[in-house]
């Protein structure tokens, strides 16, 4: 383990691959790449062109994101996709952001090395091992045989550099093919990638439009623009606030199983009594809880960590796991978008005449913090559906597959609309956000969360206090409507009444008129007040 | 109308209408109240056999959802009748009805442009006439207002209208037109027994050609199915001011029974006229249910009677004003037979069967009902 600009970075060991359940590094040692990349296409989502390219905007988008807001950085994204003139199903994706860059020295690993570990750290970011880069570094690789290209600088570099890089995946090290240093004239960071993959740009294209549009909806701190061959979209920055970034974070016993405790043992010294070790590695783990949780489990608290059996960690883990008294996981690894930003972003997307949001207390399941933040959103430029709009997002990434199968589907689906007020069909939508470190995505396309019971709980309890206050707006827009209606009814007759009083008075028809509306709309008001206008 | 009248009508709509703007001007909710004009509010007058109307009365506020409208309508045709009798017009009910009429254009709560009609139809404009009528106590005819006279008269009468003489015994095929307001005729001679009503414009021709009305003295009158106010104030006026026994001859059938009771006791919606409208001593000559046997109605004139006609008979027998016996007995033989019959119907006994042998008969033995 080493401390890199103040981040907990795991460097590529096989602990660390022990960490993840779907891939292995130990089987991939020896296979070609296009074996590799064949293996495991589906679950990084590069299982057709179509597919494949709607993957690799969201890699080089979530990567720039990440690059940028996690550091106090207002995004400004500029996406390009262009085609080939001679064969349109070679399709070129650049992304450009204005984030802190990448060390230069890093370069080649973070984007030729898999498993190279860059972003593996216990707080919340889009990515988390940047593995999908390196899926699409393979599959340009595979399909057009173009090298990726890399253009970055940091803040503090005075050189701006490029690379034109492959990967050898027998040896898993970066081919550099190209590279260029020249001085940084002005102030420029950030980073510039560029990729050349098999695509197929028609099919993808509704699918980018809508992950381009629902990103600036969960980021409407973020500028973003998207050039194509028959699309540009521009999503202006509508707020200087940027969402708290996370900080980092102890793992929490509850998330503990084997391999992750011996991987976490395996950076103390030998000597360290165990509960020193879990008194420092552990987040929620104090002093008495310690003490507690080791009478309780029946474990001496003096044990150093080298006399443990892999039998007595096993035991370990599950007790660590079944313990009842520990504190709840703290949420400072977590950044959620909170609802004034939440509010902004649907504002600034889908223009409803009605938007309330809730983002709330963090919870947990299975050791693992997590927040959930919902809005709603009603009428105005909201389409008019038969069951309500759904945007889900995880961890800011827009979720677009495999809706049917989402938790918020189905709390959403289960929801009695008419209770709180709204027909369907009715210009509907819900935008559930769901941020964690650890994310229980259902199958292995990421793109549905799975019923874990205490997410489902939370997305209910949010979705519904918001549907309260929609209620609330209805109800009251109802009561404005009828008053109003009432008043028009008879407001109609006014010119009329007053004509023929004036006609039959000689009086001024324009006194009357003004008479006959003032009157009019204290009286509306007072039946208002009686409750003979409900 | 007299100059002095007209001014004491004038006067009379005017304050209607200032008592309003007062009002108004008052900072006061505007509301009018007037007498309802519906079954509920009729009364039946045993004394006078008359129905009157009764003394409910119901405030038309305009800030009213429900009277806005015609709180509305009720102001417009106020002041199109005021402006009228201030200039000297006499506008028919029609007319008023083309004065009033425009389109009120609107934004709606939603913000969309409407537009609404001051009124829909005739229906809606003569309604707020008759409600003027009961508001003020003044009639139609009293405030100028004509409409389209339907009423025919003809027989042994001379009438003076507007200076000139009119001999209704000179009319040759053709009769005089009851005009809108009888009470300007003055009736200068009646040398008649009686006033004979006939529901049917046709068979009161037929009469006329005949001169019916010369071989048995006496005068003839039909308002063409259900009568309006001229036809039943004329019949009115010969009754009371000559004292001229009233005859009405109708359709053996619901209708016909009503249109009679009309005549006799006043209608329903214009309850408030039958003061003046009503002739209570007038009689019903026929054709009853019971004349189908008596006259030996050939089987090809008898029309099977429809749900609407039973049921508007079962209306009629639960009415106090068809309380009498001989009624009853009618009104339950013609529920119990199903049959209708119409006044061509004696035709099947000769085309003068009615003239020379029912008429005359049914009078001399004194089989009318009441």
């Amino acid at each position: 383990m080493s401390i890199v600009k103040g981040r907990l970075l795991l460097d590529v060991t096989d602990k660390v691959i022990a960490l993840t359940s779907e891939l292995s590094y130990d089987e991939y040692k020896g296979i070609s790449a296009a074996e590799f990349f064949y293996r495991n296409r589906e679950i990084a989502g590069f299982s057709n062109p179509t597919r494949a390219l709607y993957q690799t905007v969201r890699e080089l988008v979530e990567n720039a994101l990440d690059a940028t807001e996690l550091y106090g950085v207002r995004p400004s994204i500029k996406l390009e996709i262009s085609l080939d003139s001679s064969d349109p199903s070679v399709v070129t994706v650049k992304v450009e952001d204005n984030g802190i860059g990448i060390p230069k020295e890093e370069v080649p690993f973070v984007f030729g090395r898999v498993f190279y570990g860059s972003k593996y750290t216990l707080k919340q970011s889009r990515g988390v091992f940047g593995l999908g880069i390196k899926m699409a570094v393979l599959y340009a690789q595979i399909t057009t045989g173009k090298p990726i290209y890399i253009k970055s600088s940091t803040p503090s570099a005075k050189d701006i550099y490029e690379y034109e890089l492959l990967i050898d995946i027998n040896k898993n090290i970066p081919v550099i093919l190209n590279e260029k240093v020249y001085k940084k004239r002005g102030n420029w960071h950030g980073t510039i990638v560029s990729l050349t993959i098999e695509g197929n740009w028609s099919n993808a294209k509704k699918r980018i439009e809508e992950y381009i549009k629902r990103t600036a909806l969960i980021a409407p701190y973020a500028e973003i623009s998207l050039k194509a061959p028959d699309l540009e979209v521009h999503f202006p920055r509508s707020t200087k606030a940027l969402p708290t970034p996370p900080k980092e974070g102890k793992p929490h016993p509850y998330g503990v199983d084997l391999e992750m405790l011996k991987s976490l043992i395996a950076r103390n010294d030998g000597n360290t009594t165990i509960k020193e070790f879990l008194l420092r590695t552990f987040d929620g783990v104090g002093r008495n809880t310690v003490l507690q949780f080791l009478s309780w489990a029946g474990i001496k608290e003096n044990i150093p960590l080298k006399k443990l059996t892999v039998e007595e960690l096993e035991i370990l883990a599950r007790k660590m796991r079944d313990f009842p008294n520990w504190r709840r996981p703290r949420s400072i690894t977590l950044s959620p978008l909170g609802e004034e930003l939440l509010i902004e972003g649907v504002r600034k997307i889908l223009n409803p005449e009605f938007v309330a949001a809730i983002s709330r207390k963090p919870s947990s399941y299975s050791g693992h913090p997590f927040i959930v933040e919902v809005a709603i959103a009603f009428g105005g430029g909201v389409p008019v559906v038969d069951r309500p709009l759904l945007y889900r997002f995880a961890n800011k990434i827009p979720l677009l597959y495999d809706e049917g199968v989402d938790v918020s589907r189905k709390v959403v689906d289960n929801i009695d609309w008419s209770y709180y007020k709204v027909k369907m069909p009715a210009p509907l939508a819900v935008i559930v956000h769901i941020c964690s470190t650890k994310m229980p995505f259902k199958g292995v396309g990421k793109e549905a969360i799975a019923e874990v019971p205490e997410i489902e709980k939370e997305v209910e309890n949010a979705v519904k206090e918001v549907a309260r206050r929609l209620r609330r707006h209805i109800s009251k827009m109802e009561k404005l409507f009828e008053t109003v209606r009432r008043r028009v009814e008879i407001e109609k007759y006014i010119p009329e009444v007053a004509r023929a009083l004036s006609e039959i008075t000689k009086l001024d028809q324009r006194v009357f008129e003004r008479k006959l509306k003032r009157m009019l709309r204290k009286k509306v008001l007072t039946l208002k007040e009686e409750g003979v206008v409900s | 109308m007299r100059r002095r009248e007209s001014t004491k009508v004038l006067r009379k709509l005017e304050r209607v209408g200032k008592r309003l703007a007062k009002l108004v001007l008052d900072g006061k909710e505007p509301y009018l109240e007037i007498p309802v004009r519906t079954l509920s509010n009729t009364i039946w007058d045993p004394e006078k056999r008359m129905l009157m109307l009764g003394p409910r009365k119901a405030r038309r506020r305009f800030f009213d959802l429900n009277e806005s409208r015609k709180f509305m309508q009720t102001l417009l045709m106020l002041s199109l009748i005021i402006k009228a009798r201030r200039e000297g017009d006499y506008p028919t009910i029609r007319d008023l009805y083309y004065m009033g009429k425009h389109t009120i254009e609107y934004r709606d709560h939603l913000g969309r442009l409407r537009r609404e009609e001051t009124w829909r139809n005739q229906r809606e404009s003569n309604s707020v006439i008759q409600d003027i009528e009961v508001l003020t106590g003044l009639l139609r005819e009293q405030m100028g207002i004509m409409h389209d006279a339907k009423g025919k008269i003809v027989g042994n009468i001379v009438i003076r209208s507007k200076g000139y003489l009119i001999d209704c015994s000179r009319m040759g095929s053709g009769a005089y037109a009851i005009p809108p307001n009888p009470d300007s005729l003055e009736i200068v001679k009646v040398n008649a027994r009686y006033v004979l009503v006939i529901e049917k414009d046709a068979i009161f021709e037929r009469l006329n050609e005949e001169e019916f009305w010369r071989k048995e003295k006496c005068i003839l009158i039909t308002g063409k199915g259900q009568p309006d106010r001229s036809t039943r104030r004329m019949v009115r006026r010969l009754w009371e001011e000559y004292g001229l026994p009233v005859y009405v001859l109708t359709d053996c059938d619901s209708y016909g029974f009503y249109i009679y009771s009309v005549y006799k006791s006043g209608s329903i919606s214009l309850s408030y006229e039958s003061a003046r409208l009503a002739t209570p001593g007038a009689r019903f000559l026929g054709l009853t249910v019971s004349d189908i046997d008596r006259y030996k109605i050939p089987r090809n004139f008898i029309i099977k009677a429809t749900d609407r006609d039973l049921k508007r008979a079962k209306e009629l027998l639960s009415y106090p004003w068809f309380a009498s016996e001989a009624w009853q007995r009618e009104l339950k033989l013609f529920l119990k037979r199903k049959e209708k019959v119409e006044i061509e119907a004696l035709s099947g006994h000769g085309f003068k069967f009615l003239s020379h042998r029912y008429i005359p008969e049914k009078l001399k033995r004194e089989e009318w009902i009441e």
